[in-house]
Order: C-alpha cells, then sequence, then structure tokens
C-alpha cells in the first residue's frame, strides 16, 4: 500500500486525471484507509476553489475604465 | 479544471489581429475591449494595488497599439498579451519595496518516517461556502495569495485564477509542462496549508458555540 506522502505527492495528477488505472486504484484504497488523506484531498481542492471564486472577482472601476477610454482615444489622435 | 479558449473566438481575435496589423483602429478597440478586463484582473492580483493595476492596463494596452507590428503569431496573440502584463507589472513591482517571502517549504506537509502525515488533519471543506461571501474570509485569502513566493504566485494565476491550460501556462513562462504542474502543486499547498489555520480556528469557535 502507499504511504501519506506518496499519495500527496500523486494529489495534482489525481484530480487532473492524468494517472494510471493501477496508480488511482492504489491510491483510492489508500483514502479508504486513511481519514486524515480524504481531509487533505477534500481541502486541497476547496483551497483552488474558493481561491479561484475569490480572485476572479476583480472587475475595472468605472472611473478607471473611463480613464483608459479617453488615454487611448488621444493617443490614437496623436499617431 | 482549466478550459481553452473556444475556437471560434480565437478565429474572432486572429482576424482581429490581422486587421489591426493592417491598419484598422475599429479592430483595435475591439481587441481593447476584449482584454482590459483580463490585463486589469492579472495585474490587481500582482501589485494588490488599484493604481498600480491601471497604469498597467494603460500601459499595456499601448504597448499593443504601439508594437502590434512586432507580434509574428509564433505563439497565440493571448500568450503574448499576458507575457507583456507580466513584464510590465514586475517592472511596477520592482520600482517597490517588497516584504521578503516566507519559506515555502516550512509549509509543505510533513511526514513521519514511515511516510504517514504527522500533523492532524482537519476537513474544514464543507466549512468554506458559507464563508465565501465574508469579507473577512476574501481577506484570508487575498493576503494568503499575496504571501506565495514570485515563481508560485504567477503559475497559480495564470493556471488557476485564469483557467488557462497548462500547457499554454507554460508557453508564456517558457516552462516545461513538469515544471507548471510541480509549481502549481506547491502554490496549492502553500495556499491550503494558510488556509487551513483560518478555517480551523472558525471550526473550533463554532463547536464552542
Amino acid at each position: 500500500m502507499i504511504c501519506c506522502k506518496e499519495c500527496l505527492d500523486l494529489l495534482y495528477d489525481y484530480l487532473e486525471g492524468d494517472l494510471d488505472q493501477e496508480t488511482t486504484k492504489s491510491l483510492e484504497e489508500h483514502f479508504q484507509d486513511c481519514p486524515p488523506c480524504i481531509s487533505f484531498l477534500n481541502t486541497y481542492k476547496s483551497t483552488t476553489k474558493i481561491c479561484r471564486n475569490t480572485l476572479n472577482q476583480v472587475e475595472i472601476p468605472e472611473a478607471i475604465r473611463e480613464t483608459l477610454l479617453k488615454v487611448l482615444k488621444d493617443h490614437k489622435v496623436d499617431n | 479544471m482549466s478550459f481553452s479558449q473556444p475556437k471560434k473566438d480565437k478565429e474572432i481575435e486572429e482576424s482581429l489581429v490581422r486587421e489591426f496589423q493592417g491598419g484598422n483602429l475599429k479592430a483595435y478597440d475591439k481587441i481593447a475591449e476584449i482584454y482590459q478586463k483580463k490585463i486589469y484582473g492579472l495585474s490587481f492580483n500582482l501589485t494588490r494595488n488599484q493604481m498600480d493595476a491601471q497604469d498597467v492596463t494603460q500601459e499595456v494596452l499601448l504597448t499593443l497599439f504601439r508594437k502590434i507590428k512586432m507580434f509574428q503569431g509564433k505563439s497565440a496573440f493571448s500568450s503574448w498579451v499576458y507575457r507583456i502584463t507580466l513584464n510590465t507589472s514586475y517592472m511596477k513591482l520592482r520600482s517597490k519595496k517588497k516584504e521578503p517571502n516566507i519559506s515555502i517549504d516550512e509549509l509543505m506537509p510533513s511526514f513521519n518516517r514511515a511516510g504517514f502525515q504527522q500533523e492532524k488533519i482537519q476537513d474544514w471543506s464543507e466549512n468554506t461556502e458559507s464563508l465565501m461571501f465574508n469579507t473577512e474570509t476574501r481577506d484570508v485569502i487575498n493576503k494568503a495569495v499575496d504571501l506565495l513566493p514570485e515563481k508560485e504566485k504567477v503559475v497559480f494565476l495564470l493556471r488557476d485564477v485564469e483557467g488557462l491550460s497548462t500547457e499554454k501556462t507554460g508557453e508564456i513562462l517558457n516552462l516545461t509542462v513538469p515544471a507548471v504542474k510541480s509549481r502549481l502543486h506547491r502554490a496549492r499547498l502553500f495556499l491550503r496549508k494558510k488556509l487551513s489555520y483560518y478555517f480551523e480556528e472558525f471550526s473550533s469557535r463554532k463547536a464552542e458555540k
């Protein structure tokens, strides 16, 4: 059976679906016997999701958008 | 987890670039419209400052205008735009004094000699949904990302936040696919650990009530 260290090293490829059948099977067997690694897997997945959702929400403030438009317009007239 | 640019969008974009290279200024307006949110979002996440992100966005859009003839189509246009955005953001950051990054290795998982996890791992994943709209949570997440070393941060922003593929991230940063994967995995482990401090405390506070 694989150990926790091997399990966490394989986590990335496991979530990408990049592992071969045999490795996936031994990883899943490890999960069945190891609640800490299940917790690790769940929180690893959550981390990616909540970080993405938080950082994705950057919007250009209206005032900045207007300034940008003006600068680009002026620049085009100059050229 | 990643999505690639739909083929149709890519074709429209390529023809806009060709039109603009041929002198059509309306094509440039469309390109600027498509990219300004992406440029602003990435530069804001790198600099964490509205003024800096505005400066970077403006500079990148002007660079696209001035240097469009230099774009030869060897890589995707979007990769070119991302590369210019990263360079411009780093120039901006270089002029500022920065707090030293903490060592990423200290936050990697630890194991005993037999390779089993040494620390107690709590599963706080169930709590994150209800906390997502909380300002405190968002601050904690933003600060954790800020603390990532640059090498890991940029991979994380392109791959996990912008949603680019591993291959495309490698193309932009001139990294091999295994290098992208390894940096992203380290970034996620670092962030997981940082967020664990916060969510575990939240779980114990909730349990006390």
